[in-house]
């Protein structure tokens, strides 16, 4: 095979070269066999001998049709630089070479999937590139900050370094905040027997507490029997999963399903988060050996698609003009929620403008997979790598995106601010707060309101 | 439970409070507690703007407090409640708070008699762990706490701590070790990249847990000493009921799971998944949940699983008192279901809670849920009225009574009736 040319900026990323100049050969032939014999089976080799080299792959790629078609960017080419060398070369591999394929994996591919929807063969070149991840996390090569957030996953079972009582305190202050609104709101913490254990991302305590006072405004107007755990086990998140740390996103994953099972409740409400749904409704149930997570796991779309559908929460006044939405990759393609977010959008919108292409066929926002955690030494890449998608958003003529997903909403802000698209860009929760009917019986009275 | 003998185990009904009359006198009523003996029923309630009691059968305490939470009685029947007063946080018990207040105070815990009680605080200092109003002595500043456990005597307590300050993105401090454990207020000498599962032994006095090294490699540390042996990944050690220098943990080799005794191999099959590992009473057997194939469940015993599978996930075993019978809640197409040694007993339920057998082992008791209501099923066949709330039926110490607390009408009931009769 002839080598790809590769033109990158030089990045620095002091987790990578610390471990280039770390890793042995013998260590690294060692832990891409093992991975290869032990981890993977029928599905890689599958894939692998059933490629036919054809490209097309490539068209469906934003990496690729942002960087004006540069075949260094095509899915194609990220398994042809990485996965098919070290089986090649049965793990005969250096140090250099593992860091590129960190790069390749970690930071120029969000797994985000469309590409197998566009191979004619359905192959899931993302699953080969998690297998990339998997290798790299085994030998230490994760980029920087990536690393750090599996850390904190590992030491504190959320993705913020959020401590218990940070979390408590937060709660507890958010519902206070949620009473300013709704007099009456609680955030029940650690009710047995509540039909809902509602749970969240570390952001939202560490930098968007408002979230949860939202969601305590949301779910008394619903009339909702809900909880929210006060020990760890709260956060549905999981960057663990896509560094390649199997074993961690396991432990993460335990305790957010234990928890509910603790908790006794029905289901689980997940903010609005597309990877965690990923993590907490599949990856980690099959690593655990749960064919579904013991608990059900709703995704904050359906959510809200079921309360405003049942009349439940009424849409008292739209929000005006065009707005858009992006379709986050986890819950939209890989899992089919598309017209439920386009419902929800039409109800509250006035404006609802569709992205072109949408549903399914939308484009990544390129902050998942893990990529906007990789931190700041990639990020010039990955926001030039979305031009795509920030063409997409400007011929919308919307002046808001809703993104129902943390990594969407970070990696959206990041392209309305290099492309001074002009736009907001907001959680779904935040347009419902601001349209959704308060029954007169739960509004402030008078005098409070003054 | 503390001096269960004790216990009204003769009158054999008490309607003891009307909590469905406290939403008539309070702003808002949360989610009742009783004590362990069904005497007292128990909500923290709103009676203000930033004014809270707690209810205790219709009475309310002395004094309110700016905020409250986590109301739990104690195994000796005292009510405690995490309270806020200016600003600051601390522990009240049946209605006093301590003099001492915190930054913030979280998870009580209480020994078996219930005369220790203990908490996790933030002070200035750092964290630490209150034990009957009085916070640890630590030579180091503990920089967060994530869990803690404390001994059935109430004697020792344990933390699973950050005993060392990393700085943001600091993965090589990380990777050295800045977690470790802290027993009755002293910091074991080594530090572990990780630590989890903290576990004590029945006579208070070792100590084991999990550890991480690096990535992908766990082990066990018993009091300081990490097992020679090495593990792909581990769950949460349990120590043996009688032997506590005997401790068992599921470990990760070769792609499965398997079960270790002081770091050996003990089952000669390995599973897809391997958890809650439970002695016998007398610790002569291990029961476990495991998944012998992807997304097929059951229970094994020493190693050997039942036939039976379940689709969904198998909870946490528990062995008759004889240690004969092993009941488990499983699920199954959506519904729980009570098992016991490997048949499904009566009907599936929403919820099922952990389930008690009889002293003879004849009868397996739990709470259960169908279609919003609660009651209690015996051998999975509900026995009984319905209640809008109910908690575990408690055998009595000679077996012949089953105390069933709950509440009908809006009315609380204690009762006592004859597990003949039931």
């Amino acid at each position: 095979m002839k080598p790809t040319i590769v033109k990158r900026e030089p990045v620095v990323d002091d987790a990578l070269d610390q471990c280039e100049a770390r890793l042995t050969e013998e260590e690294i032939e060692k832990v891409i066999n093992e991975v290869i014999d032990k981890e993977t089976g029928g599905r890689l080799w599958t894939y692998v001998n059933t490629c036919i080299h054809c490209g097309l792959c490539a068209e469906a790629c934003h990496w690729y049709l942002s960087n004006d078609r540069d075949v260094s960017f095509a899915p194609v080419t990220k398994v042809k630089d990485t996965i098919w060398v070290m089986l090649e070369k049965k793990g005969k591999v250096d140090a250099a070479f593992i860091k590129r394929c960190s790069q390749i994996a970690h930071t120029e591919c969000n797994l985000c999937r469309r590409c197998g929807m566009y191979c004619p063969f359905g192959i899931d070149i993302a699953y080969m590139l998690l297998v990339v991840r998997r290798i790299c996390a085994k030998l230490g090569m994760v980029p920087l900050y990536l690393q750090d957030t599996v850390h904190s996953h590992a030491a504190t079972m959320n993705q913020m370094w959020v401590k218990p009582d940070e979390w408590i305190d937060t709660l507890q202050w958010q519902e206070e905040e949620a009473q300013g609104y709704v007099p009456s709101a609680r955030l029940p913490l650690e009710k047995e027997g509540a039909e809902i254990m509602y749970s969240v991302i570390g952001p939202e305590p560490k930098f968007l507490a408002q979230l949860l006072g939202n969601i305590t405004v949301i779910m008394k107007v619903a009339g909702l029997d809900w909880t929210m755990p006060a020990t760890a086990g709260w956060d549905n998140s999981n960057m663990a999963m896509y560094s390649g740390d199997f074993e961690i996103m396991a432990r993460v994953e335990r305790l957010h399903h234990e928890t509910a099972q603790r908790l006794k409740v029905k289901k689980i409400v997940m903010g609005e988060c597309g990877h965690a749904f990923r993590g907490a409704q599949y990856d980690g149930p099959t690593w655990m050996g749960w064919m579904k997570p013991p608990i059900p796991i709703v995704h904050a779309i359906e959510f809200y698609y079921d309360l405003i559908k049942s009349g439940r929460i009424k849409i008292a006044k739209k929000a005006e003009g065009p707005i858009t939405s992006q379709y986050p990759c986890n819950v939209i393609r890989n899992a089919g929620l598309g017209s439920k977010l386009q419902y929800i959008m039409s109800a509250v919108c006035e404006n609802f403008v569709d992205l072109i292409p949408n549903d399914r066929h939308a484009f990544c926002c390129n902050a998942g997979g893990g990529t906007i955690n990789c931190g700041p030494p990639w990020k010039k890449l990955r926001v030039q790598s979305a031009r795509l998608q920030s063409e997409n958003f400007k011929r919308t003529g919307a002046h808001t995106i809703v993104t129902p997903c943390h990594n969407c909403h970070s990696g959206v802000e990041d392209i309305v601010d290099k492309y001074k698209l002009g736009m907001h860009v907001k959680f779904f929760s935040e347009l419902l707060i601001e349209a959704m009917e308060i029954p007169e019986h739960l509004k402030p009275k008078e005098e409070e309101a003054e | 439970m503390s001096n269960i003998e004790s216990w009204d185990w003769e009158i054999k009904e008490k309607m003891l409070a009307e909590p469905a009359k406290w939403k008539d006198q309070f702003e808002d009523v949360w989610e009742p507690y009783i004590s362990p003996d069904g005497e007292k029923i128990a909500s923290i309630v709103k009676i203000g703007e930033g004014e809270f009691n707690i209810c205790v059968n219709g009475n309310t305490w002395e004094e309110p407090f700016e905020k409250m939470w986590y109301s739990r009685f104690s195994p000796d029947g005292r009510l405690t409640a995490l309270i806020s007063k200016d600003m600051e946080w601390t522990l009240a018990v049946d209605g006093v708070a301590l003099e001492e207040t915190y930054e913030y105070i979280w998870e009580t815990k209480f020994s078996a008699d219930g005369k220790t009680i203990a908490a996790i605080v933030r002070q200035e200092s750092g964290y630490g762990i209150l034990v009957n109003g009085k916070v640890w002595e630590c030579p180091i500043k503990l920089e967060s706490i994530a869990s803690h456990v404390i001994s059935s005597d109430g004697k020792t307590s344990a933390v699973i701590a950050q005993t060392v300050a990393v700085a943001e993105a600091d993965v090589n401090a990380f990777t050295k070790g800045s977690w470790s454990v802290v027993v009755n207020g002293k910091p074991w000498k080594d530090n572990y990249v990780d630590v989890y599962g903290l576990a004590i032994s029945n006579d208070g006095q070792r100590f084991a847990a999990e550890y991480r090294n690096s990535i992908c490699e766990y082990g066990i540390v018993v009091d300081e000493k990490p097992w020679n042996e090495k593990f792909g990944c581990t769950w949460e050690p349990v120590f043996h009921p009688n032997k506590s220098d005997e401790i068992t943990v599921p470990v990760r080799q070769g792609g499965q799971w398997l079960l270790a005794t002081n770091g050996r191999i003990v089952w000669d099959k390995g599973f897809f998944s391997l958890l809650y590992q439970t002695y016998s009473p007398d610790g002569n057997n291990i029961a476990a949940a495991v998944a012998p194939q992807f997304a097929k469940w059951t229970v094994a015993v020493n190693g050997q699983p039942w036939s039976i599978t379940f689709g969904e996930c198998v909870q946490k075993p528990c062995f008759s008192p004889d240690g004969r019978k092993i009941a488990v809640i499983a699920k199954d197409s959506g519904k729980w279901l009570l098992v016991v040694d490997g048949t499904v007993l009566g009907k599936d339920y929403d919820n099922i809670w952990q389930p008690v057998f009889s002293p003879n082992g004849d009868k397996v008791i739990c709470k259960v849920e169908k279609n919003g209501k609660y009651a209690v099923a015996v051998n999975g066949e509900i026995r009984g009225n319905d209640y809008e709330a109910l908690w575990n039926p408690v055998v009595s110490p000679d077996g012949t009574k089953v105390m069933i607390c709950g509440v009908e009408g809006g009315k609380y009931y204690r009762k006592v009736v004859l597990l003949s009769d039931i």
